[in-house]
């Protein structure tokens, strides 16, 4: 076990003092220097220095010095000084600051005595404080509580050592007459605590002699209490019965605290619904009456708990929660409508819906700064409602089709997919929602928005009256035609330039390039992305003409859309409408305006013009409607929408899967061993130690309690860091903790002859920091040794750690040293696969600074095979989904996401190409926000993508 | 419900202040803290932050985050209850809150940490009451210092009293030195009235009398000097009487401790050293002439069994008490031992001794000198031969398991009865003392020297072998090597006696008493 650390001091080493300048001031008479030397003492002492001289300075100089700030400051340290020899035998000096002890314990100044009971709360050696023990008792009496209490921490921590129990044999005896005496509540708080430690009986029997009185008892005392009755309860479970009643009773206490706590306690205790039920109750009475986020936040965590393991319950408790939305902070709402929806019956869902419909309106209302991403959560949550239960969909979706119009392209293309989803999977709904599609069509703002909608009223404009209203409505949206006209040209040519001026302004704000959702560069304009500003300019500046100034800013992708919905509207005309007049007239208006739209593609008053693909689209359209056939009508009435019901189902499947996934993993395999607790045994653990989770937590926390790995694993770390027939063979195993690394290095000497001074050295490359200064060693002849060295990770970089080992020979004076071998520190031990949203993917791409871009160069003939070796030579984790990677189309792009345990994010894309010779060609880009991880990836990378090996 | 640590810490992760209040080791506290920062989130509305193993509650503070490191299972109220103090204590103590401000009232905002959450725990306080507890103003304390000095004005009022009488006194004695007798009469003060016969007091009382008193006073002396040997000096039972300066102080200084008693000082008296090693200390020499055979043995045997070295050094030593028996001739018997080599004190007669084995001074005339022992003769023996060692041990350690089973055996020859045996076996420094299954005697573990001793007080005939058995942790069989023996015999090897004191001008031979002891000096299983 390492030593530990109470304190920490920032120390400026420019301001370092010399040791003997310290010593002076401190052998002076005035205080105040006094007190300055001995802070840089103790910040010498921090910083490693050891300066042994010192001791008997102080001994001589400060102990008799009665300045409180000084006996404080000497008692720190005292706290921080060595005080066992290697073996951990007490060095004898020790023995002098004894009597000083006990003066201090004897001193008038009640806080004297109650800082160095303190103290003595952190000492480990008994043989200090062995002869103090009297004036520890004598301390208990003291009129004083600040000492009482303080005189009962000293006890616990002695009587918890090792042998402790044997210097005070009676101690839980005597602090038992003392608490029952005692009034102060934080020194009856400790006393408590004591038995609790000590003496569990103890605490457990003045508590069931004192249960009628818990209610009156402090809010301090309370929590130990809960903190008992939970302990007793997990080592003795037929007892929990006698406890309930407390617990139930401190349910009421006026203290916030001990009610979370004896939710909690509560929850751990009892799974009978009655319990739970109060639990959840009492939770979400806090998370009404609270105000602090960090409070709201930790509460729903619980509510959350209790979701997965109590369902039922939690499922009464959904009204309450969702009162929570009313909190202003997104992660409030957005954890309370997690807990929320999967909380979601047949029977709440309406009720569930209501409110979440008032909540949405209450966005449109005020103009929250945080309203848009609030109400794109709620379209979100109301989408996954509705999916769930589609009977629902018919209230909310006329509701949400408001948004259609809504500025943040985000929310309403969450509400077009939403639309496109449901009108799909409930069939009744499709008149009402084409109707209304039609009528707010004419507000969308957005050219994604627009095209969805577009291929909506293509593919479900069935009926005859539909089909002529969806043309109707498209070419009143698109206005006169044509888009502009020889005569018209120089008004237009202003207009367009206005425009072009607008496009480009828009264009530069956005510089980066856009990446598609597959990963890939956008090659579409820039500007059409963004959300377009009202179309005041364009002529008849309408309002309802937003798509056509979209068109004019030169959006021909939208304009292909427009072509083929037009086209497939057509085809489905001539199918319903029996007047080949009327079919012909439309047909012919139609083809006019693919028409308008090329000539509009390929004159010269846009900055760009007519992009290839969409021309070609556009161009099919107009081919198409002057000579159908029956097989191309198949496939664009029917083949077209089956596809997309494909896409649906799939995707539920998906679904499914993960679905199934996890709810096989929370189950245990058929052949998993079954741990008793009382039949465990860890090193150094007695058993209540092992049972008590809290315990656990704790010496996770404090890093005590190691997870008890394979060793085999160990073994495969092991490295070698000197040859056979050096004098001194060393190898080390590394081990690698969350922020720190392990060297254990075994050091063997070959020779016939004692090494004095060996000495490891390490240094570190990268963002590592070696923690101790090496010590010096004899090795006998033939004999090993093992040393340890810690090394700080304070970045997710690849690291080098290289070193020598120096020594002396008894005979020759001389330093001979052996280079060791460079031990490399891999950046896959700290990152680990991570999963976040695309956008999120697309915002941080955008954001960070690092790019390290790698050619790819591999014998991997494969594009899928070559991704899988990226993603587990670099542990990350593909975002794109399994069916888009499927196929063998020649190219392939990926994103992938991995998080370091520093909360770092590495972003890396793929995009690879088949080429002619059939090896696989692109480039591999990794960002980052810092340089480290994008290059340490980066070599990763270079090195494994070779492949096949 | 344990907060790990408070700590105050900069943007960048460095810690400036940092209390731990539960065991952690300084890689792992500081790993924490420059991780924290970069865990933060900016643009959070909610200031905890909860990794796979701990849970941040902090709060900016300017430029700087005031954090708590809690575990996860802690109750977040109470945590916030705490922070919301500390934060509030952190201006109080420190007027400028950047990295230089703190550093440099680190130490006071440690002291006050320390108030607030005592190992994990929170206190319920308020930071009116940290800032007492801080001050430390004690009225307790005020109070005792006031007491303090108003006894150390008393004292020395008390001082100037007595130096004033001392003057007065001095100033009497000038003036009784002129006028006769008076001075002593004073200066015996009214003691000499109740201890003195009435006839001495008449004498005194006579004045100008002067040289009478004063063989009054040296009549005395006789009886007292014969009275001290028998009594201890420091019974007061009987006051001395006015006896000049010597005894008169001895009063005094007894007077003092009284006082000090009575005023509640505990005063130890009986400050004899506690006897360690079961060394007997010599009675002082009560016979006139007093002769000690002394013998020394350093023996080192081997583990295995042999002899490894057998070195025996022995001294005839004579102590006289008076000057006057000092012409003697000791008549001493020696038993034969062919290994033993008797050398004599150069100026004892050599002929005389190998003759008739008398010890004798070559120069019959002079006598012996008083005072410390005189040794007269020496003698050396040296010897590979087993059968000679007093006492062998056997030790036979085995290893089971994670644990070493020792088992140790002493073996005594007929020829010798030895006291205080006490074996010291080296155990490496252990937590708990050995497990002893069994043992003849007694043992004891010494933690500080890491040394288990058994103990048998007397080996005779009853008990000439015995056997331990005790059980410690593994350890390497070779460290509990050297096991060091002492103990003390009557018997020697040289088996020398003194017969008969002589003395040299006739009449009575003196009483003499004779002393023999064999003892160890360094006797070690190696």
């Amino acid at each position: 076990m390492e030593k530990s650390c109470s304190l920490l001091v920032h120390f400026d080493k420019g301001a370092s003092a010399l040791a003997n300048e310290i010593k002076e001031a401190l052998e002076s008479n005035d205080v105040p220097a006094k007190i300055e030397a001995m802070k840089k003492a103790i910040m010498l002492l921090l910083n490693g220095e050891t300066l042994p001289q010192l001791f008997i300075t102080i001994v001589r100089y400060v102990l008799p010095c009665d300045d409180h700030t000084v006996q404080k400051l000497l008692l720190f340290y005292l706290e921080i000084i060595e005080k066992t020899d290697v073996k951990g035998r007490v060095l004898p000096e020790m023995i002098l600051i004894c009597q000083n002890l006990r003066n201090n314990l004897q001193h008038p100044n009640e806080y004297i005595r109650g800082v160095t009971l303190r103290f003595l709360c952190r000492l480990n050696e008994v043989e200090i404080f062995e002869p103090l023990i009297p004036s520890i008792l004598s301390n208990l009496e003291h009129r004083h509580p600040y000492v009482r209490r303080n005189a009962i921490l000293a006890i616990m921590s002695i009587y918890k050592l090792p042998q402790g129990e044997q210097h005070l044999v009676d101690a839980p005896e005597t602090i038992e007459k003392v608490l029952m005496s005692e009034q102060d509540p934080s020194a009856k708080r400790n006393a408590f605590l004591m038995l609790f430690n000590c003496a569990q009986d103890r605490a457990i029997n003045y508590l069931l002699t004192n249960v009628d009185r818990v209610s009156d008892w402090g809010e301090l005392l309370q929590m130990v209490v809960l903190e008992l009755i939970r302990k007793v309860c997990r080592t003795n479970k037929a007892e929990k019965g006698k406890y309930i009643k407390i617990i139930i009773s401190l349910l009421n206490a006026p203290s916030t605290a001990v009610i979370y706590e004896c939710a909690g306690t509560l929850v751990s205790l009892s799974s009978a619904p009655t319990a739970i039920r109060a639990a959840a109750n009492t939770y979400c009475q806090l998370l009404m009456s609270q105000s602090d986020n960090n409070v709201k936040l930790i509460v729903l965590d619980r509510l959350n708990e209790l979701k997965t393991s109590h369902r039922d319950i939690m499922v009464d408790m959904i009204m309450d929660v969702l009162r929570a939305l009313s909190s202003p902070n997104l992660d409030i709402q957005r954890k309370a409508l997690d807990i929320v929806l999967e909380l979601i019956t047949p029977r709440n869902v309406n009720e569930v819906v209501l409110i979440l419909k008032k909540e949405v309106m209450k966005t449109q209302g005020g103009d929250l700064e945080k309203g848009v991403e609030y109400r794109q959560m709620l379209i979100q949550a109301i989408h996954s409602c509705a999916i769930k239960f589609p009977e629902v969909a018919s209230t909310v979706v006329h509701l949400l089709m408001d948004f259609l119009g809504d500025s943040n392209v985000a929310s309403a293309m969450d509400v077009i997919v939403f639309v496109r989803e449901i009108i799909e999977t409930s069939a009744k709904l499709r008149v009402s929602i084409v109707s209304r599609l039609l009528d707010t069509f004419y507000q969308i703002r957005a050219a994604r928005v627009f095209s969805c909608a577009l291929w909506i009223i293509g593919e479900y404009c069935l009926s005859l009256s539909e089909t002529e209203s969806g043309i109707a409505t498209i070419q009143q949206c698109l206005g006169d035609l044509p888009f502009f006209s020889i005569s018209e040209e120089n008004e237009v040519t202003d207009d367009s330039k206005k425009k072009s001026q607008q496009a480009s302004s828009i264009t530069v704000s956005s510089k980066r390039p856009a990446i598609l959702a597959d990963g890939t560069y956008a090659t579409q304009s820039a500007a059409s992305e963004t959300v377009f500003s009202p179309p005041t300019v364009v002529q008849g500046s309408l309002s309802t003409r937003n798509l056509r100034s979209l068109l004019l800013t030169g959006d021909f992708f939208l304009g292909a859309v427009v072509a083929c919905t037009l086209t497939k509207l057509i085809l489905r005309l001539e199918e319903v409408q029996s007047s080949k007049i009327e079919v012909n007239r439309a047909s012919s208006k139609t083809l006019l305006i693919m028409v308008s739209m090329l000539q509009l593609g390929q004159s010269s008053v846009l900055p760009h013009p007519i992009d290839n693909d969409s021309y070609d689209r556009i161009s099919l359209c107009i081919k198409l409607l002057c000579n159908t056939d029956d097989g191309i009508r198949e496939i664009w009435l029917k083949s077209c929408h089956e596809s997309f019901v494909k896409m649906l189902s799939d995707k539920q499947w998906h679904e499914m899967l993960e679905i199934k996934a996890k709810t096989q993993i929370s189950h245990s395999q058929p052949d998993d061993l079954i741990d008793f607790y009382h039949l465990k045994s860890r090193k150094g653990m007695s058993i209540v130690e092992i049972e008590d989770e809290v315990q656990d937590d704790l010496k996770r926390a404090t890093g005590e309690f190691v997870k008890d790995t394979n060793d085999t694993n160990k073994l495969n770390r092991i490295l070698q860091l000197t040859g056979f027939s050096d004098p001194v063979y060393a190898e080390a195993y590394v081990t690698v903790h969350q922020y720190d690394i392990v060297l254990d290095v075994t050091v063997m000497n070959r020779t016939k002859e004692t090494l004095q001074n060996l000495c490891l050295e390490l240094a570190t490359m990268g963002d590592l920091k070696l923690v101790e200064r090496p010590q010096n060693y004899t090795l006998a002849p033939e004999s090993s040794k093992q040393i340890k060295a810690n090394i700080k990770v304070s970045s997710t970089e690849t690291g080098v750690i290289f070193g020598n080992i120096v020594y002396e020979t008894s005979n020759v004076l001389e330093r001979n040293v052996i280079v060791l071998n460079d031990i490399h520190i891999d950046i896959m031990d700290y990152i680990s696969p991570a999963v976040c949203s695309e956008a999120a993917f697309r915002t941080m791409w955008a954001e960070f600074e690092w790019e390290n871009k790698v050619a790819v160069n591999t014998a991997i003939q494969d594009e899928k095979e070559f991704l899988d070796h990226i993603i587990t030579s670099t542990n990350m984790k593909c975002l794109a989904a399994p069916s888009a990677l499927e196929g063998k189309c020649g190219f392939l792009a990926a994103n992938l996401y991995a998080k370091s345990v520093f909360g770092e994010d590495a972003l890396v894309n793929v995009s690879i190409e088949k080429q002619a010779d059939g090896k696989l060609g692109g480039y591999i880009r990794i960002r980052s926000k810092t340089q480290g991880i994008a290059l340490s990836l980066g070599d990763k990378i270079t090195l494994k993508q070779k492949g096949s090996s | 419900m344990v907060v790990l640590a408070a700590s105050i810490i900069s943007k960048s992760g460095k810690a400036i202040v940092s209390r731990q209040f539960v065991d952690m080791s300084r890689i792992r506290i500081e790993g924490y803290l420059a991780a924290f920062p970069k865990l933060v989130g900016t643009g959070k509305q909610h200031t905890y932050v909860e990794t796979e193993n701990v849970r941040y509650v902090y709060q900016p503070i300017e430029s700087l985050y005031l954090l708590l490191v809690t575990n996860k299972q802690s109750n977040i109220l109470e945590d916030l209850e705490t922070l919301r103090l500390l934060s509030k204590l952190v201006p109080e103590y420190s007027y400028t809150l950047d990295e230089e401000g703190i550093g440099n009232t680190a130490f006071e905002i440690l002291f006050a940490f320390d108030e607030v959450i005592s190992l994990g725990h929170r206190e319920n306080v308020t930071v009116a009451q940290v800032k007492q507890y801080c001050e430390m103003e004690s009225h307790e304390e005020k109070l005792h210092k006031l007491v303090l000095q108003s006894k150390i004005n008393e004292t020395k009022d008390v001082m100037k009293r007595k130096a004033s009488e001392i003057d007065k006194s001095k100033i009497e004695k000038n003036r009784g030195e002129k006028g006769g007798f008076m001075s002593l009469q004073s200066m015996g003060s009214g003691r000499i009235d109740t201890g003195f016969g009435s006839d001495t007091s008449i004498s005194s009382n006579s004045g100008g009398f002067g040289s009478g008193s004063v063989f009054g006073l040296s009549t005395d002396l006789e009886p007292q000097s014969s009275n001290s040997k028998g009594r201890p000096p420091a019974s007061a039972s009987a006051p001395p009487k006015g006896l000049g300066m010597k005894l008169g102080k001895m009063q005094r200084t007894n007077q003092f401790l009284e006082s000090l008693k009575a005023e509640g000082e505990v005063i130890v008296e009986d400050v004899r050293p506690s006897i360690g090693q079961s060394k007997p200390v010599a009675p002082p020499p009560s016979d006139p002439v007093t002769l000690t055979v002394e013998e020394k043995l350093n023996v080192t045997l081997k583990q295995d069994g042999g002899l490894g070295s057998f070195d025996l050094q022995g001294t005839l030593s004579l102590q006289i008490l008076n000057q006057d028996d000092g012409l003697i001739q000791v008549q001493v018997e020696t038993g034969g031992n062919p290994g033993i080599l008797f050398k004599t004190h150069p100026n004892v007669n050599k002929e005389l001794f190998s003759g008739e084995n008398i010890l004798g001074l070559k120069d019959p005339n002079r006598p012996f000198p008083t005072g410390d022992g005189v040794s007269l003769l020496k003698w050396r023996m040296q010897s590979a031969d087993e059968s000679f060692v007093p006492l062998s041990i056997n030790c036979w350690p085995s290893v089971s398991g994670n644990e070493t089973y020792v088992n140790l055996e002493y073996e005594v020859p007929p020829m010798f009865d030895l006291q205080n045996v006490v074996i010291s076996i080296p155990v490496l420094a252990l937590r708990e003392p050995p497990r002893v299954q069994q043992i003849d005697g007694e043992w004891r573990y010494d933690s500080r020297k890491s040394i288990l001793e058994w103990t048998i007080v007397l080996i005779d005939n009853s008990n000439r072998s015995g056997s331990m058995e005790f059980v410690i942790p593994a350890v390497d069989t070779s460290e509990l090597f050297p096991i060091s023996v002492c103990f003390t015999s009557t018997s020697t090897f040289s088996d020398l006696k003194v017969v008969n004191v002589l003395p040299l001008k006739g009449g009575n031979p003196p009483k003499y008493s004779q002393r023999t002891l064999l003892s160890t000096e360094n006797y070690q299983v190696v």
